[in-house]
């Protein structure tokens, strides 16, 4: 094995979890650590909400007495952070195998083409994604066009400045839901309806009164067993299975509602919980296997991207105590 | 010499490869097409591809913006053996037939087909008495090379199953094969020997029905010239034997329903399993896909012919589903659906493989009722058809000695090849080693190289039926935006031009882009 691929640490996932724990850990004194993320830039789900005049600032330090910051102010304050440490950075980096007991990574990137790393342990932070509409149980009906997750509509609106819908009907209403109907106002659409199917909105009273100065969105409970989406080509509307009530709409916003991405833990045959996908960690986040670790919102549940941050920190201190271990 | 047929794309919109557009009769040459095909399903593109090894001017066109695009894209994806078939039916045979000539012809068109087999389970005593009927039934059919097993046995193949199981039948060569890459490759193929391909073409008149060189109206009012006209437009068939007069038969489409499971889930089941069928039903399947998933489906529900809401998934029946596959499999309720989807069974009335020549004038023929098994039988009914035409519409058939039936190795850019894992092939395109779609680990190259393709795909879903990318456990939360800007950087259309599904299925609404004022460009990322 060549020696340069072998780290004390590999993160795999550099949003906000996996970047405080890269940090803490150098801070910590720990050399050669190395932060792999697939896509094209640091940051995570974050880094999506742009900066933007008249944009919608999402609370990310909000929780903590702090001021709301739009989602990429938060990740260039990481990464100046990050910058000042001497953690190995790869981005476009895909980890497609993993072989637990050798903590062997298979990795794969433009650059380097297929390569394998080693370490002494790994920190999967690998985040979440937002559940399917087949997942959530009870959005049937045709599979049109423009019925989009909030990360797509990032993509396109802030990425691309291009407006997807002007008559929106969000699906899920927690936090997620109320700032993406926050930001389609703002980007030129019209209130939207917010569905969910529970009586009041996940979302807290406080957090919507922050979103009423962007948007006053309609807030829908359905008591139905299932809704059924509607259109041939592109999202026109909802049905309410229930009493055929119809609401009309050009586009679908699939919100919030959280999955954990452990596939690439599956894939290693570590301890999974399914159907929901959370991996199975012991005392300080160490998976099934000794010397691999789970941060952020791959532990499942729904948290903004301080707390995140934060427990990637705590992580790097089991890590720590971990290494400092005699085997 | 080989000649390349053309492909051509009935674009309305703007922002479109004019290159690829079909504006006008002249694109298609002088002289009529021997054949015309209309509906690019499994079908019609077997049949395309059969009558390709022939020195004939072939068109093969379809309303749609790529081949499969109708029933064909949403099936079971097996290859049955025909052992449960009615026996002496022209189905039957076609059937049985083709399910002997599938892993050769797999070969061949460069597709994956995997031989998983299939267990039939009996789950009570009357179930179980039915075994030995259904057993006799396929010796009948010629499927000879089955079995019967005790409950150990079944335990002894496939671990998994439930505990209630008193007995089966094992069926080993029911198949399982990628359902949208067979119409890729036949039609792949068909092109490469000189087919012409025009998508998002519907016929809408016949003229000249009755003469040697007919007319064939399209919607934006261009007419083609044929000789001969083949209706294998599945759905749109019956509605386009009315413009010939063709003798009437109603279809009656029957949505099957089905759920898909996350990968990971195969690692359990590895047959296809199979209920004692009902005189109503076949039953709910059990079925792993050549992919790595598992499926359980499909339900068994008629509609009117015209029904918009065929292939919408309902609460109600997905969770009978899952239900009913429980009882074969009780460890699929704990595995994760990643995605549920409705696919439609062409079924005639008048009964199935419902095929006419001459029908109402002479030169037309007429297929319809080819029901679930046509990715199954499209091979047989297609060399089936080419005899009908031959005998009985006086088709000339002389070989093309230039003609192949094989796709070549070079230009087969597939989901099951990793090029990543290829150095040297990494060397020529780093872009394999950007993966784009995480949940099927598909590379920007990957897509690339099938927008290269002969069979150039141009919409979204085009392009996930080709990669993969998007029919993950992510459902393309992840990739769908970044695919569609590769698609639009790589074919120069406009990222809001981009569709699902041909023109009216836009990623975004009208033209107009949001006001750029305000816009703080300066904070870029790292």
């Amino acid at each position: 094995m060549n020696p340069t691929n072998h780290f004390r640490v590999v993160i795999i996932g550099a949003g906000p979890a996996g970047i405080g724990a890269a940090i803490a850990l150098s801070k910590h004194g720990i050399k050669s650590i190395a932060l792999i993320e697939r896509s094209d830039k640091i940051g995570g789900v974050p880094s999506l909400y742009k900066k933007k005049k008249g944009g919608v600032r999402t609370f990310i330090r909000w929780s903590r007495g702090g001021i709301p910051v739009f989602g990429e102010e938060y990740v260039n304050s990481l990464k100046r952070k990050l910058v000042k440490t001497d953690v190995k950075v790869w981005l476009q980096t895909q980890v497609i195998e993993i072989e637990t007991k050798e903590r062997k990574l298979s990795i794969i990137n433009p650059i380097e083409g297929k390569m394998s790393l080693t370490a002494d342990a790994v920190i999967m932070a690998c985040g979440s994604r937002e559940k399917t509409m087949s997942e959530r149980g009870w959005l049937t009906g045709a599979r049109p066009i423009r019925v989009f997750f909030t990360k797509q509509l990032l993509q396109l609106i802030d990425g691309n400045d291009l407006l997807p819908m002007r008559n929106p009907v969000i699906i899920g209403s927690d936090l997620i839901g109320y700032a993406a109907a926050a930001k389609l106002k703002v980007a030129g659409a019209g209130d939207a309806i917010i569905m969910d199917k529970r009586r009041r909105p996940k979302c807290s009273y406080v957090e919507r009164l922050y979103f009423r100065r962007w948007s006053q969105p309609n807030f829908r409970g359905v008591d139905v067993k299932a809704v059924e989406v509607v259109g041939s080509k592109t999202a026109s509307g909802i049905r309410l299975s229930k009493d055929g009530d119809f609401i009309p709409c050009d586009g679908i916003v699939v919100c919030g509602e959280l999955v954990p991405n452990s596939e690439l833990a599956l894939l290693g045959q570590l301890k999974v919980e399914l159907p929901s996908r959370k991996p199975v960690v012991g005392r300080n986040y160490q998976m099934s296997e000794s010397g691999w670790f789970s941060a952020g919102n791959m532990l499942g549940g729904f948290r903004g991207a301080e707390w995140c941050y934060y427990n990637g920190r705590r992580v790097a201190r089991a890590v720590v105590n971990y290494l400092s271990q005699p085997l | 010499m080989k000649t390349q047929g053309k492909l051509l794309y009935n674009w309305p919109e703007d922002g479109f490869d004019e290159s690829l557009k079909f504006n006008d009769s002249s694109q298609l040459g002088n002289a009529p097409y021997d054949v015309a095909i209309i509906g690019a399903g499994i079908v019609g593109c077997a049949l395309a591809y059969k009558l390709s090894m022939y020195k004939l001017k072939i068109l093969l066109l379809d309303k749609n913006y790529d081949v499969g695009e109708a029933t064909s894209k949403g099936s079971s994806a097996i290859i049955h053996t025909g052992f449960d078939a009615p026996v002496d039916s022209i189905e039957s045979t076609l059937v049985t037939k083709a399910s002997r000539e599938w892993p050769e012809l797999a070969k061949k068109l460069k597709i994956p087909f995997e031989e998983c087999g299939a267990l039939l389970i009996a789950i009570n005593d009357e179930q179980k008495k039915q075994l030995k009927n259904i057993y006799d039934k396929a010796i009948k059919n010629g499927v000879t090379d089955i079995q019967l097993l005790d409950p150990k046995q079944l335990r002894e193949i496939e671990p998994k199953i439930t505990d209630e199981a008193l007995g089966g039948i094992l069926i080993p060569r029911e198949s399982i094969v990628d359902p949208f890459s067979a119409s890729i490759a036949y039609s792949e193929i068909a092109l490469s020997n000189g087919v012409d391909i025009i998508f998002g073409t519907e016929i809408i008149g016949i003229e000249n029905a009755n003469e040697n060189v007919k007319k064939l109206v399209t919607r934006s009012g261009i007419k083609i010239n044929t000789n001969i006209i083949v209706n294998v437009a599945g759905l749109g068939s019956e509605k386009l034997a009315k413009l010939y007069n063709g003798e009437s038969f109603d279809t009656n489409p029957r949505r099957g329903q089905f759920l898909v499971f996350d990968k990971y889930s195969r690692m359990n089941i590895n047959h296809i399993l199979l209920p004692v069928p009902t005189n109503e039903t076949k039953g709910v399947l059990v079925i792993p896909t050549i992919f790595g998933n598992l499926m359980a489906g499909p339900t068994a529900e008629d509609f009117l012919h015209g029904d918009n809401s065929i292939t919408d998934t309902t609460i109600e029946k997905l969770q009978s589903l899952l239900d009913e596959a429980s009882k074969l499999y009780p460890g699929l309720k704990k595995q994760p659906v990643i995605s549920t989807f409705a696919g439609v069974r062409c079924n005639c009335s008048q009964g199935s493989y419902w095929i006419r020549c001459h029908d109402g004038h002479p030169g037309i023929m007429t297929v319809a009722g080819i029901r679930s098994t046509g990715i199954t039988s499209s091979p047989t009914l297609a060399e089936y058809l080419v005899e009908e035409l031959s005998n009985k519409c006086g088709l000339n058939l002389e070989i093309n000695t230039n003609a192949t039936d094989s796709r070549p190795k070079s230009s087969w850019p597939g989901w099951w090849k990793r090029p990543f894992a290829n150095g040297e092939l990494f060397k020529k395109c780093p872009d394999y080693g950007m993966v784009v779609c995480y949940c099927e680990q598909i590379s920007r190259g990957e897509i690339i190289d099938h927008l290269d393709s002969q069979l150039k795909p141009v919409t979204l879903d085009a392009i996930k039926r080709r990669t993969r990318a998007q029919m993950g456990r992510c459902q393309g939360f992840d990739c769908q935006i970044n695919i569609a800007e590769i698609i639009s950087e790589h074919s120069d259309i406009p990222l809001n031009k981009i569709t699902k599904r041909g023109p009216g299925s836009e990623l975004i609404p009208d033209t107009k882009t949001m006001k750029n004022e305000g816009m703080d460009e300066s904070n870029k990322s790292f």
